[in-house]
């Protein structure tokens, strides 16, 4: 989700997918799969004033082999827009193998990235490995906590004059039991510890349905 | 002083002479019109020239200086026809002449022998030529002793033979045990025909054959090898190029050889530098590249770093390309497209989208086919498609052109194309609708081709993903329950897999979308849950599970409907669908079953408690309740929801 332009200088960092070829054995989990819908909201309170942002996340594309997983964001409410504001982003899957906890970009150093992942619970466990290796000997292939790097690379239906900035990046923990998401918005520029906390929808149906594509 | 040739008929009427000084003088005189000129050589075949000088060479005496005379002649005419000119082929063969030419390959003099194999050579050039049986032992003498003569034109033949009829492994493994690699590779060091001609017949011996690869790195201590690497800089282009094809054929058909990235960048940048070479081998490079490129990541990096895109574009960016060059620059872009996110962006940044647009409409269906290809590639991107990148007029009109086109190769490859950029994430699809896209698909459904039928359903499936009500209504009302539910039962599994997933995302979405499984009296679901009966390949079931998923989703009736179908009254649990599912050994088979399970017993849904007290009469709760333990950890974490909204209503 977009947050408002703190500074006049804007870096979007390209994309690098970091991928190798090697297979992994991270499982795959149904609730986070294309298609996937998700709606909450993102605190972007500041000293001035509390307020809060209504938050849409739709799942577009997910290749676990690669630890790549896309979407887009709509933020509702944005005071500042006439519109819903929609993004598109794509995530990191920590998956040791692809990518570790350790962010090494995005004027992330390794502090500001144990400082986040130690704002989630599920995370507790793993904190001394990763501390010493950023958590590449950690093996998650069974823990039912997805952890994410979110970062937005584009406005989907507005111009980038439209005085919002998507310069920082989210860190993301992913609920395999129920889908519940929740994050961290990260900009060194921007108000810290925006969280983000998102919940499984279901349009209005009695359960939950799944929708799939493939490219060839 | 300059002189008219005789005329054709002159010279014909001549040829038929008994005096063979008149018939030699004729021959010549046809060899001089139709060397390089295929109007001639039309010409003259039309004439019924062949057999006349068939029949010349079958009864010239090779002992006699003018029977001689008349062979070599003869058999340089022959080889001309045949030369470039399938009609010409095939009236050499036609006339008998290809024995005779064989019979003069052990004539005691040397420009007969010369001159059949040069003739042979021409023949072996064409397809039409007869496949030449290695089986036979007599024959593999005959082709060995060609490699190892001293003769050129005998190593040539030798080799032109392989290239011409060594198609199976079996046939490159009775090359291998022959010795005919050792024969070859002295060819290495020889004149540049025998170099091209031996490392042509090297790459065919070679290709997707690890056993015979390992024999070739393995000789003279890796000599060969090294010998071949040597060749892709030689000052000949022609032997560059075959080098290099020699090289793609060894490491494409063993993992273990040419592994070094020196030579992976040495191969990529020669290809490319072989692109501005006028002739045909700047043609065949591209061709070459994409086999060395197609399906590895770490290539299609080296190339991406190697510049190769830009490379491409500016030939592109040369109006006047041959459309075998339009051909192999687009089947090459498309396989440096079809993994790498960087390569693609690059491909968009640098605007060949609209030299691929215009390619789209091409006289040449080979450069139609290769286009889209190159635009199923890009459109991989999900980045690209929520850009909305694809979705318009400018490519989408000429796509769905292309859907109606007489070459069945240019419809599956635009059905390619469309399957992907129809995904575009957005709920309107009314640009695709307007120009008539659905209409189209829905038609190649009922092909006859499976190829067709399978890329139009999984369009569809495409399409209808995450699509809103007013588009799905479209589709559905276009395709029409009866196809659907018989798409379903498809004779392909491919196309039985597509349609179910067409279906399940028909019902995803908004409630009333689960209504489209039950129009026209449930015909929809009565064939998905024939399927799910006899499934011939795992994805069919879990596609099927799904679709039951998504409908239990749904409201009371639905669920009810999806009771109805697992466990029909009469039905002994254990034995149950559902119950089968559970204990399958594919976990996404036991994750798609536990699903709907969680659907069924959604605690606030009104029936949830009696479909609970048939789950646990049919046995269902029990295998429930083990797959909490499951080894995979989305089949236990559904299988743990599902027990806990079962127990919600106690053990009743």
């Amino acid at each position: 989700m977009p947050v408002r332009v703190a500074l006049e200088n804007i870096t979007t960092p390209s994309h690098v997918s970091g991928a190798n070829s090697r297979r992994n054995s991270f499982q795959s989990c149904t609730l986070l799969t294309v298609g996937q819908a998700f709606s909450g909201t993102q605190n972007v309170s500041s000293l001035q004033k509390d307020e809060a942002w209504r938050v849409n996340v739709r799942i577009q594309g997910c290749d676990l082999e690669h630890g790549y997983l896309c979407g887009t964001m709509e933020a509702l409410n944005v005071p500042m827009a006439d519109t819903p504001v929609v993004t598109f982003w794509e995530g990191e899957i920590v998956d040791t193998k692809n990518y570790t906890f350790f962010t090494g970009k995005w004027e992330a150093a390794p502090e500001d990235d144990i400082r986040h992942w130690t704002k989630f619970q599920s995370f507790g466990p793993l904190l001394s490995q990763v501390e010493v290796d950023g958590g590449k000997s950690v093996d998650l292939s069974n823990y039912p906590y997805i952890f994410m790097r979110w970062k937005e690379q584009y406005f989907v239906n507005v111009g980038t004059d439209c005085g919002l900035t998507i310069a920082g990046f989210y860190y993301v923990c992913f609920s395999c039991t129920d889908g519940s998401i929740s994050g961290f918005y990260y900009d060194p520029n921007s108000s810290p510890f925006q969280k983000l906390e998102l919940k499984a929808t279901n349009d209005g149906r009695s359960g939950f349905s799944f929708s799939s594509y493939e490219l060839q | 002083m300059p002189s008219s040739h005789p005329s054709s008929d002159l010279i014909l009427h001549r040829l038929s002479s008994s005096d063979y000084e008149i018939k030699l003088k004729a021959i010549r005189e046809i060899k001089n019109q139709i060397i390089g000129n295929r109007t001639k050589k039309l010409s003259y075949i039309k004439l019924g020239a062949v057999p006349s000088v068939a029949d010349a060479l079958a009864t010239a005496n090779s002992d006699s200086d003018f029977g001689s005379n008349l062979i070599v002649q003869s058999a340089a005419v022959l080889g001309s026809f045949a030369c470039g000119v399938d009609q010409g082929v095939r009236a050499v063969l036609d006339a008998g002449a290809f024995p005779h030419l064989i019979r003069f390959l052990s004539a005691a003099d040397e420009k007969v022998v010369d001159a059949a194999a040069r003739s042979l050579r021409m023949i072996y050039q064409s397809k039409l030529a007869p496949k030449f049986d290695f089986y036979k032992e007599q024959n593999m003498d005959f082709l060995l002793s060609l490699l190892r003569s001293e003769n050129e034109n005998l190593t040539g033949l030798g080799a032109g033979v392989i290239i011409h009829s060594c198609e199976t492994s079996d046939e490159q493994n009775i090359l291998c045990q022959a010795g005919s690699l050792e024969k070859l590779i002295s060819g290495l060091d020889g004149s540049i025909n025998q170099r091209d001609a031996s490392l042509e017949s090297l790459a065919t011996i070679l290709k997707n054959n690890p056993e015979a690869v390992s024999k070739f790195a393995e000789l003279q201590n890796g000599r060969a090898l090294r010998s071949v690497i040597e060749l892709t800089k030689d000052r000949y282009s022609r032997t560059r190029l075959l080098a290099c094809l020699c090289l793609i054929c060894i490491k494409n058909s063993s993992s273990c050889h040419l592994q070094d990235i020196g030579i992976k960048t040495k191969l990529i940048y020669i290809l490319l530098e072989l692109l501005d070479d006028s002739s045909q081998v700047g043609e065949e490079a591209s061709f070459a590249f994409s086999s060395l490129v197609s399906g590895k990541e770490d290539l299609q990096k080296l190339a991406f770093e190697a510049n190769a895109i830009d490379k491409f574009y500016n030939h592109l960016q040369n109006c006047a390309l041959h459309p075998k060059r339009l051909e192999g620059i687009f089947l090459a872009l498309a396989e440096l497209c079809s993994k790498l996110e960087c390569c693609r962006s690059k491909f968009i940044s640098l605007q060949v989208l609209n030299l691929l647009i215009s390619a789209l409409t091409h006289d040449e269906a080979n450069v139609r086919t290769a286009a889209c290809k190159c635009l199923k590639s890009v459109s991989r991107s999900i980045k690209n498609l929520s850009a909305g990148y694809f979705m318009n007029e400018r490519i989408v009109i000429p796509l769905v052109r292309l859907l109606s086109d007489l070459s069945t190769s240019v419809q599956v490859a635009a059905l390619g194309a469309i399957s992907n950029i129809v995904v575009d994430f957005t709920p309107d699809k009314s640009t695709f609708i307007q120009c008539g896209g659905i209409k189209e698909l829905v038609q190649l459904t009922k092909s006859m081709d499976s190829s067709l039928r399978l890329n139009a359903v999984w369009s569809l499936r495409n399409m209808v993903f995450l699509a809103d009500r007013m588009c799905k209504e479209a589709i559905f009302m276009e395709l029409t329950v009866s196809s659907v539910a018989s798409l379903i039962c498809d004779s392909e599994p491919s196309v039985q897999e597509q349609a179910l997933g067409l279906v399940c995302n028909f019902v995803d979405g908004c409630m009333d979308c689960v209504e489209f499984a039950f129009a026209e009296d449930g015909i929809i679901l009565d064939a998905v849950g024939r399927q799910l009966w006899k499934f011939s390949k795992m994805e069919i079931g879990i596609q099927g599970m799904y679709v039951l998923s998504n409908i239990a989703s749904g409201n009371e009736f639905h669920k009810e409907a999806i009771m109805q179908l697992l466990f029909p009254q009469a039905e002994n649990g254990s034995h149950s669908l559902l119950s089968q599912y559970l204990q399958s050994n594919d976990s996404r088979l036991r994750t798609s079953a536990a699903w709907v399970i969680v659907n069924l017993t959604v605690p606030a849904s009104p029936g949830a408690f009696d479909r609970v007290v048939k789950l646990r009469n049919f046995g269902i709760v029990s295998q429930i309740k083990r797959m909490i333990s499951d080894s995979c950890m989305d089949v236990k974490l559904r299988a743990r929801l599902a027990f806990g909204q079962i127990n919600s209503f106690g053990d009743s």
